[in-house]
């Protein structure tokens, strides 16, 4: 039964011992990557992941007349994971002309107060510090550092959509 | 390379663990009889991909009622290479079944489990309880029906004892229903209890096994094999 031990000295070149020794690190090598690169592609998952908001329907692009900044509020759902979440948000809506709009962030840039629409004085006051913006969303006057924000937005078949990521506007 | 190994290894003394670990003798035989012996390395080697591919499934998956199976279904369907590192597991898990049975079996009708090794086959077998312990808290994780259904089983089953087999169902399941208590105990035992105590044991396991060498295939005559 017993197959004779090989004499090192019969045969020249590769000893079994070295074969083997070969196989087993090309193998486990093999396994190893597979293993280690198939674990790192799982952990770095994230990274390959579509980011950012979706487009979000705030409402219909007729009830906002020309001239008068409206608030609205709206319903963020975002995929967190394999969950949904829901988020309550608002934005100001307004429009010259009915068909270009702007959609400010509602938070003031100062310190994030939520400001609100004046209609005598035509300006967008904040109640915290005193930040008065004007309807193109340029600062008046207070402490803001910066123009209001504003949403991306697009108009789809008579709606108003929004991407809820607020553009930081430029310093001016 | 040879050098920092000679480097490590004058500082270490770690040659004659390595030669006691990896060059020690063993038995001499061959045919199909040789494979036999693979199988407590091949056992092994399925639960190092276990233990991996599990910490990557525990990266996503939420020990939860209304969370387990949609995290499962994101690790199928969001996560890269999820269904890959999920499919290892799964089919380990089986795999890993056949394999400690398998290598039971031939330290059985080798007879290896005889003088001096008894308690390298006693811890075995504690080892042999706790795959199977793996087996049913990992069946419970998926949370769909089948899993569901299987563990409502599995739990009626334990509830059947006579006397404390209320206090068994209770006890597994966590509550009377069966339910988030559930799930979240059999995660605990599956990722945390049943994995420390097979570390354990494992590590007596290949000590003794080390310790008394490996027993030679057992020949008609007697004595020593021809
Ligand atoms: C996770 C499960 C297990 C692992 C990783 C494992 C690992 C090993 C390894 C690597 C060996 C070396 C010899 C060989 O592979 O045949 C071995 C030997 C042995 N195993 Fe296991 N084993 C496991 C389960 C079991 C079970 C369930 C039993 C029996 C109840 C058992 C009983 C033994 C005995 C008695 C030996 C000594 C055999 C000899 O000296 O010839 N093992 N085990
Ligand atoms: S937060 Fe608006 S002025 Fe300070």
């Amino acid at each position: 039964m017993r197959t004779p031990i090989v004499d090192p000295e019969r045969r020249p070149g590769l000893s079994r011992r070295a074969f083997l020794t070969g196989a087993i690190a090309a193998v486990g090598g093999l396994i190893g990557a597979v293993l280690g690169g198939g674990g790192l592609g799982y952990v770095l998952s994230p990274l390959f992941r579509r980011h950012g908001e979706e487009w979000v329907d705030i409402g219909r692009a007729d009830e906002v007349s020309p001239g008068a900044p409206i608030k609205v509020d709206f319903t963020v759902r975002k995929r967190d994971a394999w969950t949904t979440v829901e988020r309550r948000a608002s934005a100001w809506v307004l429009t010259a002309d009915g068909k270009q709009f702007i959609v400010y962030d509602p938070r003031c840039t100062h310190l994030g107060c939520p400001y609100r629409w004046d209609r005598d004085l035509g300006r967008f006051l904040c109640p915290c510090h005193t930040a008065v913006f004007g309807v193109d969303g340029r600062v008046v006057m207070g402490p803001a550092p910066r123009p209001l924000d504003r949403f991306p937005v697009k108009i789809v078949g008579g709606r108003i959509m929004i991407r809820p990521e607020p553009v930081k506007s430029e310093r001016s | 390379m040879k050098r920092i190994l000679d480097w490590v290894d004058e500082r270490l003394g770690a040659g004659p663990i390595w030669k006691a670990l990896f060059a020690r003798h063993v038995p001499e035989a061959s045919g199909p009889a040789a494979w036999f012996y693979t199988l407590g390395s091949a056992s092994l080697f399925v639960f190092t991909i276990q233990v991996v591919t599990g910490i990557l499934l525990a990266m996503n998956y939420v020990p939860s009622a209304d969370h387990a199976h949609d995290s499962v279904q994101f690790i199928e369907t969001q996560v890269v290479l999820g269904r890959f590192i999920r499919g290892l597991h799964h089919w380990g898990a089986t795999f890993m079944v056949v394999l400690v049975l398998l290598h039971m079996l031939r330290v059985f009708f080798m007879g290896a489990y005889k003088y001096p090794r008894e308690v390298t086959w006693l811890v075995g077998v504690g080892i042999f309880l706790l795959v199977m312990g793996f087996s049913f808290t990992g069946y419970l994780l998926p949370w769909d029906q089948k899993a569901y259904w299987a563990t409502a089983v599995g739990t009626n089953i334990a509830r059947q004892v006579p006397a404390a087999g209320e206090a068994i169902g209770l006890v597994l399941k966590g509550s009377e229903e069966l339910g988030m208590a559930t799930l979240a105990r059999f995660y605990a035992m599956h990722v945390l209890l049943l994995p420390a105590l097979t570390a354990g044991l494992l590590a007596a396991h290949l000590f003794l096994v080390v310790w008394h060498g490996i027993s030679e295939p057992p020949s008609r005559s007697g004595g020593p094999p021809p």
